[in-house]
């Protein structure tokens, strides 16, 4: 395992000359002088946090609509309004109501005890939330009462506020990102990985594989999966279990995207193959498997970074496409992808609502800025080459 | 050499029976039908249409007929419009086949230049804006990237005509707009393969034996540097093949892009197969081609 | 090294090839007027067709016996120079013009539209639109094949072709008299042999049979018809053609103005089988352009036809119909001068152009025939409840939903039928009134939205389509209470949705084929098949059946008034706003008038980039 050995020129600190450093240790340790890598690091922790906290944030509700308002600019000032409202009365019955009820049976009465739960949340706008955000909710009146931030970016169609459609959009987005990117990582590298090593046959057969699901349009097999999960019996089903629209996406992008993580997975393990160090892996008769796993996959590491930062905005986009075919995110709920929908519609050269392009694109520009840079600075910290600054 | 080409076609031609089959049964499992409308027919009409086109048949007949037919060279007439698949196909794929072209050269060029330059020169101000400008190309989706640059090259400062195929200028911006994401990536990818070769220890060797910089990057360092380029060459013209969908119809380009979608949405079942096993050959030929250039660009590597 | 290059200097060569080729490829002539026709037409043949933009195309090329008035879209003499009426309204006697000329420059004879109409009617063609030449008496029988006759009608038997004829040629024909469906054959074997006694023969018939399966006796054969004699519509001479009707029809002349009724060149149909007749090279019009070539995705090109009668009237020499799928872009195309007329602009766009003032220039919006509506599924559950039905159309604010997603300034719907139809009164359902509505709800057991079952609002993927659906959602919920949720699907999955009847409620909308209340109100009769409800009203039925066989014109709106009145009371769907057209037009363009069915007739319209003052759209209603 590629390693390095830290030396120390103070003869008293003897103890340390024994203790070697893992690679991960190492890194982290690079990276922390990385500057750029680190800034990175921290924005995209702040917007994890922010989707995070964003109910107890002074937002508008994501889902209220003010029709009258339509397609307002974004004002700066006045910066805070009270115009935000919350039945909370009406909560602390309804949620006493549910709670008398015990554990319901059947599915349409969980369906009944969740609309009663869900109804003052939604008459103020939002999507539904679960436990732990109706808190959220419930602390954030408490705080700030009826003050929540003006449109500092704008309104659309509905008269809804875009700034904090992003911040709930984020939430759907980046757990889209993150999920679907990880299932087709996790299938990919694997793929690649076996078929590049093994060659032959069974790289034929592989490779051969992967360019028959290439070529069945994906189009065909993502109605097939909507209109199978559409019977009613089957969506009944899977509502019992938990799973919903969100959930099948993802695997149905994972199931898109391994592809073309396996064949270039498999070109960097060909290339690695006749390294001199797996030809000694070879020689010492380390088995297959743990070749395959243990030594070619770590230096397989920044490609297969690189790779995931491009990956993750693509599938936070696609995931706008497949909206139109019936799957992924749909109203009250807002993700990235939706807001770019919409602000791509907007632009025509008659009248530009820059407003609805400009800040989604902003978010989305941040996210994947970070990611990338991060994703770089990884990248040169695992290098176990690079000499540090 | 030969062995391996016979050995792919080969596994072309079991590739595109399997893809055949699949797709043949998956169209037909969705619901619907190539001749829905929103204003129903009469039972009695409905049946006569089932009948004309052998809808009514058995499926493992109607796949028997269909795969018989391909085989032969007939892909027979499209549902959905009075005209048959192979016209489709030789009107649009060239138009189709020259857009991507074009595209797929622009973003190499210019993602190989961006990649070295930003490798070469890391950590400068050169290679942060580049990068910079690399993650803008990927983040906004090509049909952000094509609304805003028409607003600007078409209506505020009118150079180029808003769509259309006919004229150079009209090519320029379709081009753009579609190898835009492409030349991001490959600029990302050669970037960081270049620093890996640039780390390696031939690397030094050359750099010890006295060369410049320039025949060391680009004589010892670049070739093997394009290997991971070649990978992704594959997936970039397949992305490119369905990325042109959007461009193609924000442009008005008639080639076969946009076919692709709307074909399965109309259940044109001839024209989707069609399409599907066209875009199947296009493909394999493609990772074809990357698998040689593999060998040529790496003398370790032979072909199996 | 060499190797490298080599390969280089070939990519660059095809690259630069190819760019040369594409661009020579596209040069053409340019055309005198070119417009936008939406899609790419599925084809040029009359029978096969059902859409507007093919409408459009065909009008041009092909001619009925009559034609429309480029400013009121009511019908005159087209083909046919002049038409006698019979005095119970079932006979029209049309005697067609002598200087009719296909383009070709062989004559229009009565038998070129006898030819077209029985086409349209075989089975074996297939026709979607056949169903509007089922008013002539007998051409549903016709259609409907074997099932149409009965033992005792007078049959015509078409025996199959060798397999290398053309499929659409017409096998040899018997005629005979029908004595059995389900005869036996005389092995005994099958049951299911038609028998047709020809001449003083009794011959026994499999009807689908392949060439080869001959058994016992039995003669394959394609089908069975009633024999085309008995149908109502005959030849006399070559310029004299007789429609009768099952029942006085007073929208006929109108229908004969639609596509189903064209006349057809049968040399050319016969020689090149279809599709191969429609291609540029093969194809025979008598319209007043003809096709000159078709490039698919591209564009379709028409030139003045040469063999017009009326020739001298047709002022544009070349015409250019683009298929462009892009709203935007084709809008694009518009402001840059590409594109002359517009047939179709986004919502938004249209809103901002008004608000810039280009109601003065070129945009005149017009509600034309057509209604926006939602379909409710009574099979579900609360939907079955008429005082349900009545809350959710009573919660709605149509005012809303057409300011915010539309803008053109559609009108609000409150019945089915659209204003515009002479003689005719739309009926409503009661305007909005969120108070009565949560009474309603609460009647039927549901109050304040409690306990209100959940449903789903199909629709179509489409930008409008949601933001009305997202409309409407949040006012029932605002008003009554309950919440519903939203489901959309891509136009294949919906169309099927809404067959299976696999919604809660569903999007619908509906264009008039003709201007009578007949074409929006027959939709709903019991088990119709565009009903799409599961709603059944027979006093609905006998009211719209009594209107179709009404001879008094005013006796005839009266009861389809009343029709429509139970059908807002009773409320299977809930209308939600008329369609307006969002027609651009150049201002020099001339002879283009708003129609009520949004309809606009290529043979009156021409280009004057001199003319002054503003053009007929501008100043048309």
């Amino acid at each position: 395992m590629p390693g390095s050995e830290h030396h120390h020129s103070n003869a008293s600190d003897v103890r340390t000359l024994t203790k070697g450093v893992s690679l991960w240790q190492d890194a982290w340790r690079k990276l922390r002088c990385n500057r750029v890598a680190m800034f990175s690091m921290w924005i995209l922790v702040a917007i994890c946090g922010l989707a995070l906290l964003t109910p107890l944030l002074p937002l508008d509700p994501p889902d209220r609509d003010r029709t009258h308002l339509q397609y307002e600019p974004p004002q700066l000032t006045p910066l805070f309004r009270p115009t935000f409202s919350l039945d909370v009365k009406a909560i602390q019955k309804t949620s006493a109501i549910v709670a008398a009820r015990g554990d319901s049976q059947t599915l349409e009465q969980r369906q009944q005890a969740k609309d009663v739960l869900q109804k003052p949340y939604r008459a103020a706008g939002f999507p539904d939330l679960g436990p732990l955000s109706r808190w959220m909710v419930g602390a954030r009146y408490w705080l700030f009462g009826h003050w929540s931030l003006g449109p500092v970016a704008g309104r659309d169609l509905l008269g809804r506020d875009i700034f904090s459609r992003l911040f709930w959009g984020a939430r759907v987005s980046l757990i889209v990102g993150l999920v679907a990117t990880l299932v087709s990582l996790l299938i990919g590298v694997t793929w690649g990985a076996v078929a590049g090593y093994c060659g032959g046959f069974i790289d034929d057969l592989m490779m051969r594989i992967v360019d028959i699901l290439y070529s069945i349009p994906f189009i065909f097999v993502v109605i097939f999966i909507i209109t199978i999960l559409g019977q009613r019996d089957i969506k009944m089903t899977l509502e019992l279990v938990g799973i919903d629209r969100i959930t099948i996406f993802f695997l149905v992008v994972g199931a898109i995207y391994w592809l073309t993580m396996a064949r270039v997975v498999r070109g960097q393990v060909i290339s690695l193959k006749h390294e001199p160090f797996i030809e000694a892996a070879r020689a010492l008769g380390v088995s297959r498997p743990a070749i395959i796993f243990r030594h070619i996959l770590p230096n397989l590491i920044s490609i297969v970074i690189v790779y995931l930062t491009l990956t993750i905005p693509r599938v936070m986009l696609f995931e706008a496409f497949l909206s139109f075919l019936g799957l992924g995110v749909e109203p009250p709920d807002v993700s990235w992808g939706l807001l770019a929908n919409e602000g791509i519609k907007v632009i025509n050269p008659v009248r530009i609502y820059w407003w609805l392009i400009v800040f989604p694109s902003v978010a989305l520009g941040i996210t994947l800025f970070s990611l990338n840079f991060l994703g770089d600075g990884l990248r040169d910290a695992l290098d176990p080459k690079m000499e540090t600054k | 050499m030969i062995s391996f080409l016979v050995k792919r076609f080969l596994w072309m031609i079991v590739t595109l029976w399997v893809v055949f089959t699949v797709s043949f049964f998956l169209m037909r499992a969705v619901p619907g039908g190539p001749f829905d409308s929103e204003r129903n027919l009469p039972p009695e009409i409905e049946a006569n249409m089932m009948r004309r086109y052998h809808l009514d048949d058995p499926l493992w007949k109607q796949y028997w007929r269909q795969l018989s037919n391909t085989v032969r060279g007939d892909l027979g007439d499209c549902f959905r419009r009075d005209l048959p698949v192979d016209r489709y196909i030789r009107e649009g794929l060239p138009v189709s086949a020259a857009l991507g072209l074009l595209a797929l050269v622009f973003s190499m060029v210019l993602g190989i230049t961006a990649g070295i330059v930003s490798a070469v020169y890391r950590g400068s101000v050169s290679d942060l804006t580049l990068r910079s400008v690399a993650t803008v190309g990927i983040a906004l989706p090509n049909f952000v990237i094509a609304g805003l640059a028409i607003i600007w090259f078409v209506f505020l400062f009118p150079v180029f005509p808003a769509a259309g195929w006919g004229s150079v200028r009209q090519l320029i911006l379709p081009a753009f707009c579609l190898g835009a994401p492409y030349a991001a990536y490959v600029a990302r990818i050669m970037r960081t393969s270049m620093l890996d070769v640039l780390s390696q220890d031939y690397i030094r060797t050359a750099r010890a034996k006295g060369l410049t910089q320039r025949q060391v990057v680009l004589r010892h360092a670049l070739p093997g540097a394009l290997l991971p380029i070649m990978s992704f060459l594959g997936p970039a013209t397949a992305g490119i093949l369905t990325g042109s969908l959007v461009v193609e119809r924000i442009f008005y380009i008639p080639g076969l892009g946009s076919h692709f979608v709307q074909a399965a949405l109309d259940r044109d079942y001839t024209l989707a197969m069609g399409l599907v096993l066209l875009y199947t050959v296009l493909l394999y030929t493609m990772n074809v081609l990357v698998d040689i250039s593999y060998a040529l660009l790496d003398p370790r590597i032979e072909l199996e | 090294m060499s190797q490298r290059f080599l390969l280089i200097l070939i990519i660059v060569t095809l690259g630069i090839s190819s760019v040369a080729w594409a661009v020579l490829r596209g040069n053409l002539p340019p055309a005198d007027f070119t417009f936008h026709n939406e899609t790419e037409i599925k084809s040029m043949d009359p029978a096969t067709v059902t859409g507007i933009p093919e409408h459009r195309i065909l009008a041009a090329i092909f001619e009925g016996l009559a034609k429309p008035n480029p400013e009121t879209y009511l019908p005159e003499p087209g083909v046919a120079e002049s038409w006698d009426i019979s005095a119970d309204e079932r006979v029209y006697t049309f005697h067609l013009r002598p200087d009719a000329r296909w383009s070709n420059g062989a004559a229009v004879t009565a038998d070129d539209f006898r030819y077209g109409i029985r086409r349209m009617l075989d089975p074996m063609t297939g026709a979607r639109y056949a169903y509007q030449c089922w008013y002539i008496k007998n051409a549903r029988r016709y259609s409907a094949g074997l099932a149409g006759v009965e033992p005792g009608d007078r049959v015509e038997v078409e025996l199959n072709l060798p397999a290398s004829q053309p499929w659409t040629r017409r096998g040899e024909l018997l005629h005979g008299v029908l004595l059995s469906k389900k005869a036996t054959d005389r092995s005994g074997q099958n049951s299911n042999v038609v028998a047709v006694r020809v001449g003083n023969q009794e011959r026994q018939f499999l009807v689908g049979a392949d060439t080869q399966e001959a058994p016992g006796g039995v003669e394959p054969c394609r089908q069975v018809l009633l024999d085309f004699r008995e149908v109502g519509i005959e030849a006399i001479d070559d310029k004299t053609l007789v429609t009768t009707l099952e029942r006085p029809t007073p929208f006929w002349l109108q229908l004969t103005m639609h596509y189903a009724l064209f006349p057809l060149y049968r040399p050319c149909v016969e020689e090149h089988g279809s599709p191969d007749w429609t291609y540029p090279e093969n194809i025979v019009g008598n319209g007043a352009f003809r096709l000159q070539f078709r490039r698919v995705r591209d564009r379709i090109r028409l030139v003045k036809s040469d063999t017009y009668w009326d020739r001298e009237n047709v002022r544009l020499n070349i015409v250019d119909a683009l298929s462009v799928d892009s709203r935007t872009t084709a809008f694009n195309m518009y402001e840059t001068g590409r594109i002359d007329w517009l047939t179709d602009t986004e919502s938004l766009i249209v809103r901002d152009l008004l608000e810039q003032g280009r109601d003065e220039v070129d945009l005149n919006p017009a509600p034309f025939l057509c209604t926006y509506f939602y379909g409710l599924n009574l099979n579900q559950k609360p939907l079955d409840d008429v005082r349900v039905r009545q809350a959710l159309s009573l919660a709605l604010d149509r005012e809303e939903i057409t300011r915010v997603a539309m803008g053109a300034g559609e009108v609000v719907a409150y019945g089915l039928v659209p204003p515009g139809i002479p003689g005719y009164q739309s009926q409503e359902c009661h305007r909005g009134d969120p108070a009565e509505a949560r009474r309603l709800l609460s009647e039927a057991g549901y109050p304040h939205g409690i306990g209100f079952p959940k449903f789903e609002i199909l629709y179509n993927s489409d930008e409008t389509h949601q933001t009305i659906a997202e409309l409407i959602r949040k006012q029932w919920q605002r008003n009554l209470g309950i919440t519903v949720s939203m489901r959309n699907e891509e136009w294949g999955s919906y169309l099927n949705s809404q067959r299976q009847m696999n919604f809660g409620i569903c999007r619908r909308s509906w264009v008039g084929d003709y201007l009578d209340a007949n074409t929006y109100l027959d939709m709903f009769v019991t088990d119709g098949e565009n009903n799409r409800s599961g709603w059944s009203n027979l006093e609905y039925d006998r009211l719209v059946a009594d209107a179709a066989a009404e001879l008094d014109d005013e006796k005839r709106l009266r009861l389809l008034e009343s029709a429509e009145r139970i059908l807002m009371k009773e409320l299977p769907i809930i209308p939600i706003y008329y369609y307006v057209s969002r027609n651009l037009v150049r201002p020099y363009v001339r002879g283009f008038y708003n129609t009520a069915v949004d309809l606009h007739p290529l043979g009156a319209i021409y280009v004057d980039r001199d003319a002054r003052g503003r053009n007929e759209y501008l100043s048309s209603e």
